[in-house]
């Protein structure tokens, strides 16, 4: 099975499919009209943008540019992580985005030079969206965790407080409270692994099918990246908490979070 | 064990300071009541004793060194302070009352047995409480006083109390006081602050107010 490319020609018919939704936003009075152009036209320039960069860097096929583009992502991601968390009190930024790089730098690697056996192992074909579904996935995980992490620093003040009070280190204070936000920030990663494929197709297994792949092989990737994903989910989870844990004290073992 | 807090001041953000220029000196067999309106400082102010909150101006000593110099969980274990909220943690009333002896810097004490916990119990007139109790569904009175015998059975040199008998009736006021001066006869430093009076043999208690301007001492 060979992919049908698609032509300028096809791609543009599907604007009908944008039109008939404008159509049903005039119908109704929805006032969508606007968002729904402004929108397809990001979604055309967006993608066309990300299709060059990664054409480049493909052809380039330098170890650098590759880390390069699988870091800027990273970096959108803890972006994301801290807009999401949105706390002014402590600094999230830093150590997300570091613990992320060093985590999902970690497990991308073991996929691509152990699991799938590319060679070279930062060959940009499979490590960038690799890498990208990681960051992406992930960065879910670690913003539902961090929210845990310092509301419950916030609402358990008095408990945490009183074991320091009597002699616990801010570890032994906060572990139960680690364990109840890495475990909140993991298990929608759990649940996608009860729920794939009954409920929906993974996009990428759909992708692979698509261009021309056997199910049966779609589906060993998947399940290479589903398992990819609970493992960083977990390692990414649990290094951000620690290191953001370690930020809300001082070095006297003083929550500063209020 | 000896603490000095000296020249304190602690004002939170840009609010006027709580209190200023306050020295106080914590040792084993002192026994200091610090009385106070709602809302002076003093709950802030036994926080900057076992260093749960550093002053803004103002040092701390312990044994005479810069308190930075001593390791403060070994610090917090050996002066240690009983809020005035006396929070439960989730489990068994014995649960509770070991709780202290799981973290490191407890681990040299050995774990009091239940015969003893028991012993306590009846002495803090908590006969009607059982050890396998959920300590979560205990009177504010009675967690109290858990909270300050879960404190006791460390037996810190310093016992620092915020409003120890603020939820107690005549009867088992009484029985804390007895409790903090036995503390105190046996060689521990004990700090007590309240608003609303402490009665406890004048002989040995020192009586400080605490103001704007610093600790005056009333008796």
């Amino acid at each position: 099975m060979s992919p049908v490319t698609i032509g300028p020609g096809q791609l543009l018919l599907c604007l009908l499919f944008v039109a008939i939704a404008g159509g049903a936003s005039l119908a109704l009075g929805l006032r969508l009209e606007r968002d729904l152009l402004w929108g397809t036209l990001r979604t055309f320039a967006q993608l066309f943008l990300v299709g060059y960069v990664l054409d480049f860097v493909f052809a380039i096929d330098k170890p650098l540019l590759v880390l390069l583009v699988f870091v800027f992502m990273v970096f959108w991601a803890a972006h994301a992580v801290r807009g999401r968390v949105g706390d002014s009190q402590v600094a999230v930024f830093a150590p997300t985005f570091l613990s992320m790089v060093i985590s999902y730098m970690a497990i991308t690697i073991l996929v691509t030079a152990v699991v799938v056996q590319v060679d070279p192992w930062w060959m940009p074909q499979y490590f960038i969206p690799l890498g990208g579904m990681i960051a992406g996935n992930s960065m879910n995980a670690i913003s539902i965790c961090l929210e845990r992490l310092l509301t419950g620093l916030r609402e358990r003040r008095e408990g945490i407080e009183l074991a320091l009070s009597l002699g616990a280190t801010f570890r032994e204070a906060t572990s139960d409270l680690l364990a109840d936000a890495v475990r909140a920030g993991m298990i929608p990663s759990i649940n996608a692994l009860m729920t794939v494929g009954l409920v929906s197709l993974p996009g990428m297994m759909t992708g692979q099918i698509l261009a021309g792949v056997a199910p049966v092989s779609a589906v060993k990737y998947q399940i290479v990246v589903m398992l990819m994903l609970v493992a960083s989910t977990a390692i990414g989870t649990v290094l951000v908490a620690w290191v953001v844990r370690r930020r809300c004290f001082t070095r006297a073992h003083q929550l500063i979070v209020h | 064990m000896r603490i000095d807090l000296q020249g304190a001041s602690l004002r939170f953000g840009d609010h006027e300071p709580l209190f200023e220029g306050v020295d106080l000196t914590i040792e084993g067999g002192s026994f200091v009541v610090i009385e106070g309106a709602s809302g002076c400082g003093k709950s802030s102010l036994l926080r900057l004793l076992n260093r749960l909150q550093e002053p803004t101006v103002g040092r701390l000593l312990v044994d005479g060194s810069p308190a930075g110099a001593t390791d403060v969980t070994d610090l917090r274990r050996r002066a240690v302070l009983v809020p005035q909220t006396p929070v439960a943690v989730p489990g068994t009333v014995r649960d509770n009352l070991l709780w202290p002896f799981s973290f490191r810097a407890n681990r040299r004490h050995a774990r009091p047995t239940d015969d003893l916990l028991r012993h306590r119990l009846d002495a803090l007139l908590l006969q009607d409480v059982s050890l396998d109790d959920e300590a979560r569904t205990l009177s504010v009175g009675q967690r109290q006083r858990l909270a300050l015998l879960r404190a006791v059975l460390l037996e810190p040199d310093i016992l620092l109390c915020d409003e120890p008998t603020a939820s107690l009736d005549g009867v088992a006021r009484a029985v804390i006081e007895t409790l903090l001066e036995a503390r105190c006869a046996a060689g521990a430093g004990v700090v007590v602050v309240t608003h609303q009076g402490f009665t406890a043999p004048a002989t040995t208690v020192g009586r400080v107010r605490l103001q704007r301007h610093g600790l005056t001492v009333t008796a």
